[in-house]
This record gives structure tokens, C-alpha cells and sequence, in this order.
């Protein structure tokens, strides 16, 4: 916890560095528009005393006046524009950055991930949070500059005009910093829940919808909905939680406004009736003193409105960083010749999950010669798909080494490991996409002839034919309008169009009937010809291949045998 | 399985939405109330001041301090309340409409999500239920603001002048409706290009994700990383466009709050206007700008429009294509559960073949059946006949004295339990997931219930026993395990038939061989019926229907 709150804090700070050179063209547009609006104020509050008292001396001609206001009010239309577009723009390259930093973590990091987050999570740290951060750039961060910087200078300039009018204001603008320091911490605090509710609510949201089929099917979908409504309505009271206190600290600028114009008049108006002969206090300078409280305030209100964009930021790093950091750069980027052959060995190889359940495999030592097959065998839950895990290189071995000729495969690039790879698994993720895109994700290179072969090879070809779109059927996120066969059949044709010489199968006919599963153990007979198999399987009795048999339970291997 | 069914228009879409919160209308009232009150202040306050300076000035004293004091003071309590109030009515508005939407997708989603991407729900379900917010909070009340502000403005100026009134309104209505109309108008065809594109993107960030071993093994990082920035950049790009838009009538908005400044200094000129008391002038400078600030904002509101129409037609056509039309009536228990197949016959369209044609059955109450065949031979479409999820074509399903499509679904559902390698497992406690199929469950049945299923052990092993959470689609336990928790499920339900639609897929022999002999021995009062493609030898059946592929 205490180091996940270190580590927050200095990607925090990474982010403010990278921001701080970013902003400044807002900065500088924003703090020329607020100079722009004083002008404005000024030249209105010129035209009007004179309009009011005809007697007094203005400073320039009034036509002159009109001009330069007609000027300022243009300059600052085309401010008006260009302010927002500075502001979508730094905002959008950061999330960009952002975005691409995620991603390049979580795919170096690799499937364990799965097993630690949810998908939904995941995406939602991808696409969310990463949108949510757009206001801490493009507004967060040139307003913690701006909220000082803008309403000091104004009040320099009101302090020569009314020094009365910016003691006042100055004293009403400092009531702000201390009711924002005030309802800040607790605006922090509210939007951490409110953000943890969220997050929940989407993963539920995530969840109840892949398995709405079952929750109909129980009858339970108002019983869910009651559920929904009860976590939808604690993510309202976080909200308002969050909101109560914004609120409160707007309404704190609000009040600290009010009191400074009611003041400003109240005093003006006293000097007015003190000294009325004299005019001590020139009715230009108090108008433009109560032209100028707005323009003031408006700063700090922004500041405090852009509050919350700093409070996401904080959230998203607590997600971020729970990443792990990528880890290739110092591996082996080893050249293997194509006629190589592959011999794998196990040295005392123990993993676990997680400390509290025990150890998912422990001391497996087993040494194979040079392209000989193995069939790990063993019921559900013996260790099968974490020995395959740990061969994918989804999973480290938390003690022992795996060598792959001789070398260990930890130390290897997991690119460079992953080129040797091809994979079956119970069921592939189909893409959304075409079926033909579907088995070119193997191998986007491939020739029209090379897929084609693959295509044979899996034995699709009278599948295809009977899709309504042949190779260029869409297929929806799991696979709909697939059969599990058929699903599998692409994992089949994926694993030809690599033709990789390494051939990893976990159980690849696990959820199949007899039929399917005997046609695709045929396929992978012809893929696995000259290579290094490594296959899990619970049927004892089912499609073995020659080589090193294995038979696992509980994490152990209970028995090896040697099959010709 | 598309129909051809008209997709909802824009109205009907904020129709169906108005209705999900008409039981808030009374509480919506009052949020108006309060913010035209709040609004109100604000006008006086500004304009009062503004004319208390000018008159002193001239030496009169018309407005007193205390006047601009409870203006203020309302105007700052007004402020809170109002903002308070209509966030909180807002949410819960929001709130309902999250339920109503999942209960709405429930319909239509027996056989399951289909082509339907389940980030692209997620999407719905999130974001555009989210963006439907703005419709009330940053459209309907700032514009009922506009209104307001446009009475008065139209009100107290034309007692000054009537020219000026006419101009300085027209102005007004330029920047406060003019400009926000065509933002909203120009972005509405873009609204959807930037709610597609985030689904979009969110779809191919899902993919990559859910893919992530895939993504490992096929060296697809650098491809599928591409495929992500180049459904970024079209979404930024169009964010960019949209800015650009928004940006534009903005500045426009700001222009107009100027030029109808000018146009109150020509006045004070004796240009174009005549006869106006300088008094008058400031008074009139002073609302028309605050009533200008109070509009500036809502060019930028203006182009969320786009966004809203597009959200509430996705929320609303969530179910599009997939519309299953609940068909029968009758909640009343049928007299017994024999089930009785008549002449069945089933085909998934015209011009299709039949899958079943002239098929008959009969399973008497507390017999034990197993139906086998090859995949292909339509075993689970029979299962889905049976449950309801899809009609029969032709020919009767009898419940007892029943036909099935004469009786609601969940009276069918809870009368017929099913179990398949379908069933999902929620990323809950073991503990809540068996509730699901009988939520009021002792402590003693569910633990029942997980030892008929044989994974008593398992659970006691864990060190938080039923509190153990499983994990997205029971993802901490095995495959055996997890499968082993839904039967329990199952078996926890109180329905008199259970539906097997292969519930061992996946399992390995012994395990399969357990469980089978495990389902000899309990629920013996029960209906069962055993969907399979093969028979392993150890089921006690009173017999087996044998389906084949013609």
C-alpha cells in the first residue's frame, strides 16, 4: 500500500512535468484574453461615466474609446476561439500519449493480467479513466497557474486605478484559496469513492451482461434489475457527495463575489456622498472596479470547477500504476535457424497462484531429447494448463528453471520467445471481425496461397462454403454463428499459417463432441509433423502422440512414461 | 435471426426515455423553479448594483444596501439548492434508466448476446446513458433560462425603449438560441460519428485485451497497438472537428453580448435610439451584460445535442433486431409436469430446412431421459424450444395441462432448470452465484446443495468458504470446479424438471463418470432430462431418444 502510494506520486509527478511544457501556449492566450477583458472593462467604464457625468476629463477622445473597444472586443472573439482549440489539442495529445503508454504496458505485462484484473477493468483503464484525463491537461493545469497569476495582475491594475476597490476584492479573493483548502480535502476524499463505485458498478454492469442468457434463463433478471437499481443508487449518493462538496467551494467564490460587489458599491457610493463636490473617487474608477469583479472571480471559479479533473487524475494512477512495468528491454534477442530442433527442460519447476491456495505445480524436473512430444495427462485442476502456461511464457515459474535448449526462457525476449510459438487452447477468442481476419491475425503476411493451405489443412473448407459469406462472414466477440468446433477450427487454421515450430495444445478439444473432436485431432496430426508438441489432455484414454507421457495431479508428475 | 424491424425514430426515442422518468416529473418541477429562481437573483442583483453606482453618482440614493444584500444572500442559497437539487433528481432519473435498460436487454436476450458486442453494451450502458443527463441539466434548464432571461430582458427594456428592446433581444436571441440551434444542428450528424468512435475504439481495446494470449503467442502487439491509435486518431479528429465548431459559435455568441453593448452606447449617443436617461443606459448596460453571460455557455451545450439525440437512440434501440415478443399470459402453475411433444416442427426461417418435422415425445414427471446425437442434430435447439427462448414453428409442447406458449417464461424457466458449458458463473461470491438460482437459500441448502455436486470440499478448503469470490466467469477456480458450483445451482433451484444440455463438456472422464453417478443419486422426485452427444455408461436413465441427421 505504501509503495503503491509512493509510486502514485511519482507518476504523478511524471505527468505534471510532461504537462508543464505543454501548456504554456494556453497559458499565454489565457492569461492575453484576461488582460483584453480589463481593457474592455475599462474602455466601458470610460464611456460610461462620461455618459453619466458629461463634466469630467477622460483621458482620450470618446470615438477613440468606441475604436479601441471595437478592436479589444474582436481580439478577444478570436481568443474566445483559439483558447478552446489550444485546449481540445493538448488535451487530446495527452490522452494520446497516455493511451499509447497504457497499452504498451499492459501488452508487454501479458495475459497474467488476466488472471489478476477483469477485462472490463482493463478496458475500461484503456478507455475511461485515460478519456477522463483530458480535463487535467487541457484544464487542470493551466488553470493552477492562471487562478494566481490572472487575478494578481488585475488586481495590480484595479490598485492603481481604486486601491478601496482592491483591498476589497484582494481581501474577498483570499476568502477563496481557504474555503478551497477547506472543502478540498474532502471533495478528494468523496471522489475517490465516488470513482471506486463506478468502477464496481461497470464491472457488474460488465459481467451481468455476458451472462444475461443465464440470469434470464433463472427467471432473475428482476431480482438482478433490484440490484442494478440499489448499485446504481449508491453511485448517486457517492455523486452527490462528491457534487455536495463542488458545490459548496463554487458556492464559496459565489459568496466571496457577492460580498466584494456589494462592498465596491456600497463604498463607492459612500465616497460619492462624502465628497461629492470633489468626485474623490472618479465614476469611471468605480464602475470599472464593479466591471472588473467578474473577471476577477472568474479565474478562481474555473480553478475550482477544474478541481476534480485533479482528483481523476489521482484515480487513474492508482489504476495505472498497478500495472507492472514492461520488462523486455534487457532480454535475448536469440536467432533460431529454421532447422533447428527443440529440446525442453524442466529443473525443479514450482509456481503459485497465490500463497493462500497452495502450489499450482511444485518441483517438476523432466528433460526431453530433441523434438520428442509431450502429453501431460491428468483430470481438471492438476496443473496441466499452468505447466503450458509457464511454456507460453504467459507465467514465470516462481522457483526453478525452463530451458529450451539451453536456454532459459525467462531471459529471452518474449517476442523473440513468442516467434516459436504456436497455440491451441480450449477456446480461442474470435475477434470481431472476418473469419479470413480472424486467421490472418496469425500470420498478416501470409500469402493468398499459404492461407489457403491453412485454410485445408484445418479442414474449413466445407465450413466456409457454407457460411453465407464465405471466408468474409463476420463473426461476433466470441465467436457467434461459430459452433465451439468451428471456433476451434480457426485456432487449427491460426496455428498452420504460423507454422511455428514449437506446437503448445491445452486441452483443444476439451469442450467438443466425439465427432468434431476426432477431426480435429486428425488436423493437428498433420500440424504436428516434425515438431515439438506439447499437448494437455484429461482423456486417458483419447488421442495420445509418441514421446514423453506425463501424468500430473495435485502439481506433482505421478508417473512418466515413454510411448513409441 | 434479424427482423426487419423499423428502427425507433429520434421522438419516440426521447418519448420512451420521458416515460422511464415521468415518475420524477413533480420533483423536476421544482428543480425548474428553483433555478429560473436562482437565475432571477442573479439578473437583479447585477443590474441593481450597476444602477445604485450610476444613481449615487448623480447624487440620488434609490437602492438601498439592504436590497442588494438579500439579493445577493437569495441568489447564493438559490444557487446551491437549485444546483443540488436538480443534480440529485438528475441521478436518480439516471439511475432508473440504468435499470430500465437492463431489464429491457433481459428481454431480448435469452439466447444470449448475439452478434451484439458486449463493449458496445457496456457502452450504452455507461457513457450514452450518461451523456442522457446533459439533456436536462445543460439543455432543457439553460434553455428555460434563455426564456426567462429573454422575458425580462424583452420586459424591462422595452419600458426604456422600444427599438433598442427589439435589437438588443434579437441579439440576445442570436447568441442564446441562434447559435447554440446550429451548433447542435451541425453536430447532430457528428454526435454519432463520436459516440461510434469511442464504442469503436472500446470494442478493439476489448478485443485486444480479452486476446491478450493471442496477442502474446501470434506477435500481434505492434498491429493490434496500430489498429487501436487508428480508431483514436478518427475519434480525435473528429473531436477536433467538432471543437472547432463549437469553438466557432462560441466566439460568434460572445460578439453578439458585444455588439449589443455597442449598440447601448450608440444609444447613450443619441445614435439611432433617442431620448434614453444616461440612468437608464446603465441600467440597461448592466443587465444586457449579465444576461449575455448568462447564455455564453450555451453554444457549447448546444453541440452536445448531437451527442444526446444519437445516445437515447442507442439506449432506446438496444434491443434492435432482437426483439423477442413475450407471448404468453398465463402465470398460473400448469397440474403436474408431464411433458408431452405434439407433431413438433421447427425451422429457424423459411426456406430453410426443418430441423424437426412431425417429432414426438413424451417424458412423464420424475422419469429420467437422455436425448443423444451428433452436434448438428438440433439436441440444444430442442433445449431452447423447451425453455422458450425460441417458438415452435409448428405442432404443441405440453406442460401438464399446459401448453408452454400459452404460459409466461419464467413461470416455463422456473418450472424447467437448466445447466449447459453455457452457464455463467458471475464475478460474485460463490455464495451469491447460488443464490441466484434460489434466492432464499439457508445456509444449510446451499452447503446441500454443494455437496450433491461434490464440491463441498473444495469450497470448505478455501479459507473465505462460500464469501470466496470467483472471479470474472469464475475464473479463481477450475474449469471442473466452476462447472461443478453451476450444477450446484442448479440442483439449489426448486424447479420439478432439470434440463442437462451437455453439462459435462469440458470435465475430464472420472470427473464426468462423479458426476453422473452423483446425479443417480439426488433429486429423485425430479424431471431429468440429459442433452449428450455421447452416453458414458454410468447414467440411470429410463430411457434414450436417439436424434439423427437426415
Amino acid at each position: 500500500m505504501q509503495q503503491n502510494k509512493r509510486l502514485i506520486k511519482s507518476w504523478i509527478k511524471k505527468q505534471n512535468k510532461i504537462g508543464q511544457k505543454v501548456i504554456l501556449p494556453i497559458v499565454i492566450l489565457s492569461f492575453f484574453s484576461n488582460i483584453i477583458s480589463m481593457g474592455i472593462a475599462w474602455c466601458i467604464a470610460q464611456i460610461l461615466g462620461k455618459l453619466l457625468l458629461p463634466s469630467i476629463h477622460l483621458p482620450v477622445s470618446t470615438s477613440v474609446l468606441l475604436s479601441l473597444y471595437i478592436v479589444l472586443i474582436l481580439l478577444k472573439g478570436v481568443l474566445i476561439y483559439s483558447e478552446e482549440l489550444t485546449a481540445i489539442k493538448i488535451g487530446l495529445i495527452a490522452r494520446k500519449r497516455l493511451r499509447s503508454e497504457v497499452l504498451t504496458q499492459i501488452i508487454a505485462a501479458g495475459p497474467i493480467l488476466l488472471y489478476k484484473h477483469s477485462i472490463g477493468a482493463l478496458s475500461s483503464i484503456v478507455i475511461d479513466q485515460i478519456e477522463s484525463l483530458d480535463g487535467y491537461f487541457s484544464r487542470w493545469l493551466p488553470i493552477s497557474i492562471l487562478w494566481i497569476l490572472s487575478p494578481c495582475t488585475i488586481l495590480i491594475f484595479v490598485f492603481f486605478i481604486q486601491p478601496w476597490a482592491a483591498l476589497i476584492i484582494g481581501l474577498c479573493g483570499l476568502m477563496v484559496p481557504v474555503a478551497q483548502a477547506l472543502f478540498g480535502i474532502g471533495a478528494a476524499v468523496a471522489a475517490r469513492k465516488q470513482f471506486i463505485a463506478m468502477m464496481r458498478l461497470q464491472g457488474r454492469f460488465m459481467d451481468r451482461i455476458k451472462g444475461i442468457a443465464t440470469i434470464v434463463l433463472l427467471g432473475r433478471s428482476n431480482d438482478e434489475a433490484k440490484k442494478l437499481a440499489f448499485a446504481a443508487n449508491e453511485l448517486r449518493i457517492c455523486t452527490m457527495k462528491v457534487l455536495r462538496v463542488a458545490f459548496l467551494s463554487s458556492a464559496s467564490i459565489d459568496c466571496a463575489m457577492i460580498v466584494s460587489i456589494i462592498l465596491v458599491a456600497m463604498v463607492d457610493v459612500g465616497s460619492f456622498y462624502n465628497s461629492a463636490p470633489f468626485h474623490s473617487v472618479p465614476v469611471t474608477h468605480a464602475l470599472f472596479a464593479l466591471l472588473i469583479i467578474p473577471e476577477f472571480f472568474q479565474p478562481l471559479r474555473n480553478f475550482a470547477l477544474a478541481y476534480q479533473d485533479r482528483a481523476k487524475l489521482n484515480s487513474a494512477a492508482a489504476s495505472i500504476v498497478v500495472l507492472p512495468e514492461s520488462s523486455n528491454k534487457d532480454k535475448v534477442n536469440k536467432s533460431w535457424n529454421d532447422t533447428e530442433l527443440y529440446a525442453l527442460e524442466f529443473s525443479d519447476v514450482s509456481f503459485f497462484w497465490d500463497p493462500a491456495r497452495g502450489k499450482a505445480l511444485e518441483n517438476i524436473s523432466f528433460k526431453t531429447k530433441s523434438n520428442e512430444n509431450i502429453t501431460l495427462i491428468g483430470p481438471s485442476g492438476a496443473g496441466k494448463s499452468t505447466l503450458i502456461d509457464l511454456l507460453l511464457g504467459f507465467i514465470k515459474p516462481t522457483s526453478g528453471i525452463i530451458k529450451l535448449n539451453g536456454v532459459d526462457i525467462t531471459t529471452l525476449n518474449s517476442e523473440n520467445y513468442a516467434s516459436l510459438l504456436a497455440w491451441i487452447g480450449q477456446r480461442p477468442v474470435i475477434f470481431s471481425s472476418t473469419i479470413k481476419e480472424n486467421i490472418l491475425f496469425a500470420n498478416p503476411n501470409a500469402s493468398e496461397e499459404q492461407f489457403n493451405k491453412a485454410i485445408e489443412l484445418a479442414s474449413m473448407k466445407k465450413i466456409i462454403q457454407e457460411l453465407p459469406r464465405g471466408i468474409d462472414t463476420v463473426v461476433g466477440e466470441g465467436g457467434y454463428g461459430l459452433s465451439g468446433g468451428q471456433a476451434q477450427r480457426i485456432a487449427v487454421a491460426r496455428a498452420f499459417l504460423k507454422d511455428a515450430p514449437l506446437i503448445l495444445l491445452d486441452e483443444p478439444t476439451a469442450h467438443l463432441d466425439p465427432r468434431n473432436e476426432a477431426d480435429i485431432f486428425e488436423s493437428i496430426r498433420i500440424l504436428a509433423q516434425n515438431k515439438l508438441v506439447v499437448l494437455a489432455t484429461h482423456s486417458v484414454s483419447g488421442h495420445h502422440l509418441e514421446g514423453l507421457h506425463l501424468t500430473l495431479e495435485k502439481g506433482h508428475i505421478m508417473s512418466r512414461m515413454m510411448v513409441n | 435471426m434479424k427482423n426487419p424491424q423499423k428502427k425507433v425514430k429520434t421522438i419516440e426515442a426521447f418519448k420512451e426515455i420521458f416515460s422511464v422518468w415521468r415518475v420524477h416529473r413533480f420533483s423536476i418541477g421544482i428543480s425548474i423553479v428553483f433555478s429560473l429562481l436562482a437565475l432571477g437573483f442573479g439578473l437583479a442583483l447585477m443590474s441593481l448594483a450597476g444602477s445604485k453606482v450610476a444613481l449615487s453618482a448623480l447624487g440620488i440614493a434609490m437602492i438601498s444596501s439592504l436590497m442588494l444584500k438579500i439579493l445577493g444572500g437569495g441568489r447564493l442559497i438559490m444557487r446551491y439548492v437549485e444546483r443540488l437539487y436538480t443534480h440529485n433528481v438528475m441521478f436518480k432519473a439516471i439511475a432508473d434508466l440504468r435499470v430500465w435498460f437492463f431489464k429491457k436487454l433481459a428481454k431480448g436476450a435469452a439466447a444470449g448476446l448475439g452478434f451484439r458486442h458486449s463493449g458496445d453494451i457496456l457502452s450504452r450502458l455507461v457513457t450514452d446513458i450518461e451523456t442522457l443527463d446533459n439533456l436536462y441539466l445543460r439543455i432543457f434548464l439553460p434553455f428555460l433560462g434563455f426564456l426567462l432571461t429573454l422575458l425580462v430582458l424583452i420586459a424591462s427594456i422595452s419600458m426604456i425603449n422600444i427599438p433598442l428592446a427589439f435589437i438588443l433581444s434579437l441579439l440576445f436571441i442570436i447568441s442564446g438560441f441562434v447559435c447554440p440551434l446550429l451548433s447542435a444542428w451541425i453536430t447532430c450528424k457528428r454526435g454519432k460519428n463520436l459516440i461510434q468512435g469511442i464504442a469503436k475504439l472500446r470494442m478493439v481495446s476489448l478485443d485486444c485485451i480479452a486476446g491478450l494470449k493471442e496477442v502474446r503467442v501470434f506477435n500481434a502487439a505492434h498491429r493490434l497497438q496500430s489498429l487501436i491509435k487508428k480508431h483514436e486518431a478518427i475519434l480525435f479528429n473528429e473531436y477536433h472537428a467538432q471543437a472547432k465548431i463549437i469553438a466557432c459559435f462560441s466566439s460568434i455568441s460572445y460578439l453578439c453580448g458585444q455588439i449589443a453593448v455597442l449598440c447601448i452606447f450608440a444609444a447613450a449617443m443619441d445614435i439611432g435610439f433617442q431620448g434614453i436617461h444616461p440612468l437608464q443606459i446603465v441600467f440597461c448596460l448592466f443587465l444586457t451584460l449579465t444576461a449575455f453571460e448568462v447564455v455564453l455557455s450555451l453554444s457549447k451545450a448546444g453541440a452536445l445535442a448531437g451527442q444526446i439525440v444519437n445516445s437515447a437512440l442507442r439506449v432506446v434501440n438496444v434491443n434492435d433486431g432482437y426483439v423477442y415478443v413475450e407471448q404468453g399470459y398465463d402465470s398460473t402453475s400448469p397440474c403436474g409436469f408431464d411433458i408431452k411433444i405434439c407433431n413438433l416442427g421447427f425451422r429457424w426461417k423459411e426456406n430453410t430446412p426443418w430441423l424437426y418435422r412431425a417429432f414426438n415425445l413424451s417424458i412423464k414427471q420424475g422419469q429420467r431421459i437422455a436425448i443423444v446425437g451428433s452436434s448438428g442434430a438440433g439436441k440444444s435447439t430442442l433445449a431452447a424450444l423447451l425453455l422458450k427462448i425460441i417458438p415452435a414453428t409448428e405442432g404443441e409442447i405440453w406442460l401438464g395441462d399446459k401448453q408452454i406458449c400459452d404460459l409466461k417464461d419464467d413461470l416455463v424457466r422456473s418450472k424447467i432448470a437448466w445447466l449447459s458449458q453455457e452457464t455463467h458463473l458471475f464475478d460474485d461470491t460463490i455464495r451469491e452465484n447460488l443464490r441466484l438460482g434460489y434466492p432464499d437459500a439457508s445456509e444449510e441448502e446451499l452447503w446441500q446443495s454443494l455437496k450433491d455436486a461434490a464440491v463441498d470440499d473444495v469450497v470448505k478448503s478455501f479459507p473465505d468458504g462460500l464469501d470466496t469470490w470467483l472471479g470474472e466467469g469464475g475464473i479463481r477456480v477450475s474449469g471442473g470446479q466452476g462447472r461443478r458450483i453451476a450444477l450446484a445451482r442448479t440442483l439449489l433451484s426448486k424447479a420439478p424438471i432439470l434440463l442437462f444440455d451437455e453439462p459435462t463438456t469440458g470435465l475430464d472422464v472420472d470427473t464426468e463418470k462423479d458426476f453422473f453417478q452423483i446425479l443417480n443419486r439426488i433429486a429423485l422426485d425430479r424431471t431429468i432430462i440429459l442433452i449428450m452427444h455421447h452416453l458414458t455408461g454410468v447414467e440411470k436413465i429410463d430411457y434414450v431418444c436417439r436424434l439423427f441427421d437426415k
